[in-house]
């Protein structure tokens, strides 16, 4: 018998945020202002966007979790009080910590507390240090199952309670980008261009091309793929069900700077993966379908991370994604038409056929795909397509609003 | 005259720039941005005209900045 799960996704912005509670997930993480580790990215939410992230997600029965887990400097610690003291009384279930400022003051004030993956919790002692202020731990992305299932267990054995008196659950990640640093702590950004990826500032120069050179001897060294630091992303759909038994309790997907239908479609595809665990009927030809949608979206190409092992080689062969599909923007929104579940778009770009794979994606909206069955432009009836300048309308079950934008979905070598 | 020109919503704190010209620039304790001291703002970019003499120290801060938002014109 295996407990609940909690599928827990990345939302960047609202867009994403939607999309993740449109997938199944039950939970979300996401940053704001300066102080996580995107703090690069242009869309992080704002301090006053806690009270609506919370509304939304309770609305869906959706937890809601603030990161708050770079490298702390004395500059920040009013902040990050103001920060911790808007969360709780937005009603956010927990924030997301490394920095012993932040678990202290979040515990001071009863805020519930998880521990990032930047602590690098790697064996039971830590846990049981942690347990002192979190009841949810997230794991290095370095162990082993074996050693997860071994932390796991002894949380068990030795009955390790957080503060809110309930043993500590385990969360490990499940899917996304992996990088070459022990979880996350690394220095060749702020080497290289001054940027910290402690501070959310890093500017992923590893999954640059590089050659090696042994300067004594003079020679270049051979090396079959020139991107030696840049790793494949994590995928565990495949051994899921071992993941699962290994007694973890939260499963996290990577991923708060990326789009909202690569967030709807991987939370989508964990939250079957997930449910079909719990019901045996987890099977290969289901991991063939799911890790098929998977390859959809961006991706660097896909390993199973250190659960299995080190395996040696498991390099990204390419810079950017390697996904099957791309999307192509055509227009924004215009209208709805609730009653005849009609949405109305400008054509802004290219084409729309009847018969092309569409995406639509809004704050509200969320990530919404479908297929056009049929086609009516500027009022004058059905037509075949529509193109730059035109209004189109075509069957929609969900409604779209007027800041939404239209995308044709097309396969990536088009 | 060489101007500092600052666009200060998109600081993420990193301090680098108050430890190249600490004279001109300062952490703010109730944000956690960097201030451009005795700077004017207007529509999130914040500017201050400064003397010849003054431009290395700035340009140093400018370069460190990791996320691009200082520029000596």
């Amino acid at each position: 018998m295996s407990p609940s799960i909690e599928l827990l996704s990345p939302a960047g912005n609202f867009e994403s945020l939607t999309a993740a509670v449109q997938g199944g997930a039950d939970a979300v993480y996401f940053g704001v202002d300066q102080l996580n580790m995107r703090a690069r990215a242009t869309m992080n939410f704002t301090l006053q966007d806690l009270s609506a992230i919370a509304e939304q997600c309770h609305a869906s029965n959706v937890r809601a979790y603030l990161t708050l887990n770079t490298i702390v400097y004395d500059h920040d610690l009013s902040l990050i009080k103001t920060i911790l003291q808007q969360a709780k009384a937005s009603c956010i279930d927990a924030v997301i910590a490394a920095d012993q400022a932040v678990l202290a003051y979040a515990s001071s004030i009863q805020m519930p507390v998880h521990i990032s993956t930047q602590a690098n919790i790697s064996n039971i002692e830590a846990i049981k240090f942690y347990a002192h202020f979190a009841d949810v731990m997230v794991l290095a992305r370095e162990l082993s199952l074996k050693q997860v299932k071994t932390i796991c267990d002894e949380i068990q054995q030795q009955q390790i309670y957080g503060p809110s008196g309930r043993l500590v659950k385990i969360e490990v990640f499940a899917h996304g980008a992996l990088c070459m640093a022990v979880s996350g702590k690394c220095y060749l950004s702020l080497h290289s261009h001054n940027a910290s990826a402690n501070r959310g500032a890093c500017i992923q120069n590893c999954r640059h091309k590089y050659r090696v050179t042994d300067i004594e001897e003079d020679v270049e060294l051979e090396i079959d793929n020139e991107y030696i630091m840049s790793s494949k992303d994590l995928k565990t759909i495949d051994f899921l069900d071992e993941l699962i038994a290994s007694g973890v309790s939260v499963l996290k997907i990577e991923g708060r700077g990326r789009s909202p239908e690569y967030v709807k479609t991987v939370t989508s595809c964990y939250h079957e993966a997930i449910d079909a665990c719990a019901e045996g009927i987890f099977s290969e030809e289901k991991i063939f379908e799911w890790t098929n949608r998977l390859r959809e979206v961006y991706n660097r190409d896909f390993w199973g991370g250190y659960y299995l092992g080190q395996k040696m080689g498991e390099w990204s062969n390419a810079s950017g994604s390697k996904a099957t599909t791309k999307k192509i923007y055509l227009g924004k929104g215009k209208h709805y038409y609730s009653k005849t579940q009609i949405a109305e778009f400008e054509i802004e770009a290219y084409q729309l056929h009847v018969g092309d794979r569409i995406l639509v994606t809004g704050p509200t909206t969320g990530a919404v795909e479908t297929t056009i069955s049929s086609l009516h432009i500027n009022d004058s009836g059905a037509a075949e397509f529509a193109t730059k300048g035109d209004r189109c309308a075509f069957p929609l079950e969900c409604a779209i609003r007027p800041s939404d934008k239209l995308y044709k979905i097309v396969n990536a070598n088009q | 005259m060489p101007t500092i020109v600052y666009r200060r919503n998109k600081c993420i704190g990193c301090n680098y720039c108050t430890e190249q010209a600490p004279e001109f620039w300062r952490m703010s304790k109730k944000d956690g941005k960097s201030v451009l001291l005795n700077s004017i703002e207007k529509k999130g970019f914040w500017t201050l005209r400064i003397r010849d003499e003054e431009t290395d120290i700035n340009e140093r801060a400018a370069t460190a900045c990791p996320v691009k938002v200082i520029e000596v014109r």
